[in-house]
């Protein structure tokens, strides 16, 4: 079905890696057939758009914004509110978009300590300087602005409403091109589903061998050398598969890493990571809680193993000292 | 008005609900801050219901069980104890104080060691005063 | 979902809840929430004419979903689940709010009961409406049934069902009948042979044709569940060789493994191992069964002490008390005496346990025989030690006497040690085999003390006699036939329900990561390694939650107590 005129879209970034961007470079020839469907009217990482442009637009006037990136500062909180503004369709595209991402992991800790460590006090600062980032600085010429760094991280969908989600970090190019065929056909899910993935998880896809799992120990990945056939929760190493969401391919735990959890939780589920947790602790093969204890200590900083991609979508969302 | 704490609890039907229900034909009394929800078997609860009560606005939460070996299902409470240290790790990362959230195990005769522990929990959490996980949540303002 | 209608019910149970609750605050409060269509109060919902209010409003309001207000669920849930079926609704689509156990009968303040009560009724309400109507299943019950214990309990019982006319295997771990039984000369208080009332068991099983008797052997194995297990039965030891085991289909079994003694070497100040003549009551049987009261140097004594509570009621070893000894003692006292007119018995005692029927004369009569008894501390016990050659006896006991107050030393020639009762060494493997639950001494835990002395939480598992608590033989016996009439009347209905509650796994959220199957106490949890998911046997399923908790795609859902439901409760317990 060939368009009477050309959809206009965009694709933004928040506070991200650029890695979703790359996703979308990455669907090759297909990125032609996209510029020839579609005006793509802002899109930082590859086209010339500028802020004004899309400020100047008419309510409505985009039919998609892809918005990867979490929210962590002013200037991606504005750009959010403005892109839904002008968009008919606004999808979160990718873990940070969707559920807060690497950059999540921020809320462990607090503004003020990211500052310390970040501009303050770190082996390639120089003694003495003392400059962090303000959002108003006064040189000669005049007032300098910057974004102002928020207390904590968002997920988009906490700042604006959100009609689709596309989890992966980043998507798997498979995914991308068919959720850009889906929008361009008018093909569409109810509101709020989250697109290119499965229903089920990772386990369903993966070809290693799953057996019952009691677990004496736990192994990081370089402890053991692992059996490629068989499931690596069975060997002792954490894999989040069996709790996150299918459709990417398989692509950690068929190199030997295990799944990292990054396109999320399954549809009924309300936490993640506590769901992962769950499981985890359930299999170890142990009845005695000094025994217990000592396994555990085999899995450190469980909290961001096991909301990696997602603490600000968790239950608690952050640390309360942040 | 002071603080009065509100605590979930998730008691096992079998030992610690039974316990309960001892200290209250005992004629038991312990502080009215403890709501209760019955479940068959500490094993049924799954780590989410303690987090959605603490983002719902418990200032503790209080998990239940039988006594390692006298579990009702043989060996459901053995799950309890494995996730509960677990999820203690992931709290403590969270900022959420240690003794909001506490495992206890209480049998079907043990009505005066259910309000004991009552007690002492209302105590601890009322010295700690309100939870702040609650208000951390509110999404209506932004924290810039 | 069409709009539920809720009928919410609050009881005043008398003034037992209204005195601290004000019911009508609550009522009111009740009928402003979400889906409520009606609500009462009422004095005793549980009475016929408070059922009948629910049987009428779900009748002509057409309420779909019912809360009750009241005592707690493990007491009237089944009261009221009976009253929404006579009303036509399915009885899952209950919910109680327990606003008296644990509200109204601990708490003063009344304003903070009000407001909990509040709370626990808007849970209930938030948590109804998400319940579903659920099934039953029916399957059938095996008229054949399985007895573990070839004593006293376990050959009352196995008769009393094969006499019904049903098959019965009895199994037992050693090469005879009779048990603990089978060790004692007469019985107390009426001085019954205790030959006399196992013999005219052991023929009659012997006789009977329903009744398989296993001697040497020992279950090894049961699966299954009610009406429907599988008992693998086979020699005693075996060294795993399965070649003589033997299976066998049965609807229920009754455990009827008894006691062992106390070992009393454990107690260093009587010196039982040491002192020759410091023996057990089971060894001082056997000297009474074969006839002559003697030391080991074969010597009449002339001073013979009998001391209770070996092991028993003792912060060291056990503390409950064994309940046959004070009336065994009794029963050594008129025995020695009347054997050897001439001997001076002493009786050391910390209470005389007579409590059952003939006990009192029986005691009278023991002292009318001129038996010494002398009162001891519950943490003082006596001490034993050698006599010197000058103290014209074998021993010498001092003893912290309570009437008088005075620590006094008695002669003996032979002690008798009144040994407890303990729980089977391999208790624990038969537990975890059967699926009961034993308390922390050991022994095994019956369904509710009360009410249900011979059921365990296991439905078709039944327990009788010592195995579950010290017990005489009347009650042992009791017990027994007990057991018996539970599993008779299980059989005469022919089928058996089993509960609606259990596990489900939605194989299209299964991933098949097989988190959950070695979790399952019951080994519910199978994998269907075709399909490659995991899959729940619901006659096996228990219900505890443990799988459902662990998956982590929330794909395995617990009936009646849905993720859903249970999040409505804490939205309910905090808004």
């Amino acid at each position: 079905m060939a368009p009477e005129k050309k959809l206009q879209i965009a694709l933004y970034w928040g506070a991200a890696c650029g890695g979703c961007d790359v996703a979308v470079l990455d669907t090759n020839e297909f990125i032609l057939d996209v510029a020839a469907l579609a005006d793509i009217r802002l899109w930082p990482i590859a086209v010339d758009g500028k802020y004004r442009d899309v400020e100047a637009m008419q309510d409505g006037e985009l039919d998609l914004t892809i918005f990867s990136g979490a929210v962590r500062n002013s200037e991606n909180e504005r750009i959010a509110k403005l892109l839904r503004q002008k968009s008919k369709l606004l999808v979160a595209f990718g873990s940070c978009a969707h559920m807060g991402g690497i950059p999540g992991l921020a809320n462990t800790t607090t503004r003020e300590a990211i500052f310390d460590r970040a501009y303050l006090h770190n082996p390639s600062i120089e003694q003495g300087s003392q400059t962090i980032p303000r959002p108003e600085t006064k040189v000669a010429a005049g007032t300098l602005d910057l974004p102002s760094f928020y207390r904590r991280v968002y997920k988009l969908a906490d700042i604006v409403d959100v009609d689709y989600y596309v989890p992966g970090c980043p998507p798997a190019p498979s995914q991308v091109k068919a959720v850009l065929l889906a929008i361009a056909q008018g093909d569409l899910p109810p509101k709020g589903s989250v697109v290119g993935a499965a229903d089920q998880a990772v386990c369903d896809e993966c070809t290693r061998e799953k057996k019952e799992k009691k677990l004496k120990r736990f192994y990081r990945p370089w402890e053991i050398i692992q059996d490629p056939a068989k499931c690596l929760m069975d060997q002792g190493i954490l894999c989040a598969g069996a709790a996150t969401r299918g459709g990417c391919g398989v692509r950690c735990p068929n190199t030997g890493q295990g799944c990292r959890g990054c396109y999320g939780p399954l549809p009924n589920v309300i936490d993640h990571g506590a769901k992962f947790l769950s499981a985890v602790a359930s299999i170890i093969d142990s009845n005695d809680p000094e025994e217990i204890r000592k396994v555990l200590e085999g899995i450190p900083d469980f909290a961001c193993i096991a909301y990696r991609f997602g603490m600000p979508a968790s239950l608690l969302q952050r640390n309360l000292q942040s | 008005m002071s603080f009065e704490p509100k605590i979930v609890g998730f008691l096992c039907n079998w030992c610690s609900y039974a316990g309960a229900d001892l200290a209250g034909t005992s004629r038991i009394h312990y502080p009215p801050n403890l709501r209760v929800i019955r479940v068959m078997c500490s094993a049924r609860i799954d780590p989410t219901f303690v987090l959605r009560a603490l983002a719902g606005g418990a200032d503790g939460v209080l998990i239940c069980g039988c006594h390692p070996g006298d579990c009702h299902y043989s060996e459901g409470n053995y799950k309890a104890m494995r996730r509960y240290p677990l999820l203690k790790q992931v709290l403590a990362q969270y900022g959420v104080e240690d003794a909001r959230v506490r495992l206890e195990w209480v049998s079907a005769s043990e009505g005066q060691r259910f309000a004991d522990v009552v007690t002492d929990m209302t105590e601890k959490i009322h010295a700690l005063g309100p939870s702040r996980i609650r208000a951390h949540l509110q999404l209506d303002k932004v924290e810039r | 979902m069409a709009e539920p209608r809720i009928g919410v019910y609050i009881c005043n149970c008398g003034t037992n809840i209204a005195k601290v609750v004000n019911c009508d605050r609550v009522c009111e409060a009740a009928s402003k929430l979400p889906g409520v269509a009606v609500a009462r109060t009422y004095q005793y919902m549980c009475s016929n004419p408070g059922q009948d209010m629910i049987v009428q409003d779900v009748r002509q309001l057409g309420l779909d979903r019912v809360v009750v207000a009241a005592c707690s669920p493990r007491m009237h849930e089944r009261t009221f689940r009976k009253a929404l079926r006579s009303a036509g609704l399915n009885e899952y689509l209950l919910e109680m709010a327990n606003i008296r156990e644990q509200c109204s009968w601990v708490h003063d303040d009344e304003f903070a009961a009000t407001n909990k009560t509040e709370a626990l009724v808007r849970a209930a309400v938030m948590r109804v409406v998400h319940h579903e109507p659920l099934e039953k299943l029916s399957v059938n019950m095996c008229p054949n049934t399985l007895v573990i214990g070839g004593g006293v309990a376990g050959l009352t019982a196995a008769l009393e069902m094969a006499d019904a006319g049903h098959k019965v295997f009895l199994v037992e771990r050693d090469d005879h009948l009779g048990g603990n039984l089978a060790r004692v000369d007469l019985t107390a208080p009426y001085l019954d042979s205790a030959r006399d009332l196992l013999t005219e068991r052991i023929t009659r099983v012997r006789e009977c044709k329903n009744l398989q008797v296993m001697l040497g052997s020992a279950l090894k194995n049961l699966s299954g569940f009610v009406g429907n297990f599988v008992a693998t039965i086979g020699p005693v030891g075996g060294n795993g060789k399965t070649d003589q085991e033997i299976s066998v289909e049965v609807g229920a079994v009754v455990v009827c493994t008894g006691y062992k003694e106390f070992d009393a070497s454990r107690i260093t100040y009587f010196g039982y191992g040491k002192l020759p003549n410091v023996i057990t009551s089971f060894e001082f049987e056997r000297m009474l069964r074969s006839g002559r009261i003697e030391t080991k140097e074969g010597k009449t004594p002339q001073y013979v002490a009998i001391i209770h509570c070996v092991g028993s009621r003792s912060q060291e070893f056990h503390g409950y008390c064994s309940r046959v000894c004070c009336m065994t003692a009794l029963k050594y006292t008129h025995e020695i005496k009347s054997a050897l007119p001439g001997s001076y018995v002493s009786d050391l005692y910390i209470d005389m346990h007579a409590f059952g029927k003939g006990h009192e004369d029986f005691y009278k009569q023991s002292s009318e025989v001129k038996t010494l008894f002398l009162m001891y501390g519950k943490n003082e016990h006596p001490v034993i030690k050698r006599a010197a050659p000058e103290d014209g006896c074998e021993m010498l006991i001092e003893v912290a006497e309570k009437l008088s107050g005075e620590v006094i030393e008695i002669p003996a020639d032979m002690v008798i040690l009144m040994v407890g009762m303990e729980a089977q060494a391999d208790a624990d493997k038969l537990a975890r085999l059967v699926n009961i639950s034993q308390d922390k001494e050991g022994w095994f835990i019956e369904s509710h003390p009360k009410l249900d002395p011979v059921a365990t939480t296991t439905e078709g598992i039944f327990i009788a006699g010592t195995c579950a608590f010290p017990k005489d033989i009347p009650d042992t016996v009791a017990q027994a036939r007990a057991a018996a009439a539970r599993v008779l009347g299980k059989i005469a209905r022919e089928k058996i329900e089993i509960d609606a509650v259990f596990a489900e796994v939605n194989e299209d959220l299964c991933s098949g990561c097989r988190m959950c199957n070695e979790l399952c106490p019951y080994s519910a949890v199978e994998f269907d390694s075709e399909k490659r998911r995991s899959r729940v046997n619901s006659a096996l399923c228990k219900a505890c939650g443990g799988c459902v908790a662990a998956c982590p795609s929330s794909a395995i859902k617990a009936r009646h107590f849905t993720d859903q439901q249970i999040v409505a409760q804490i939205e309910g317990v905090l808004s």
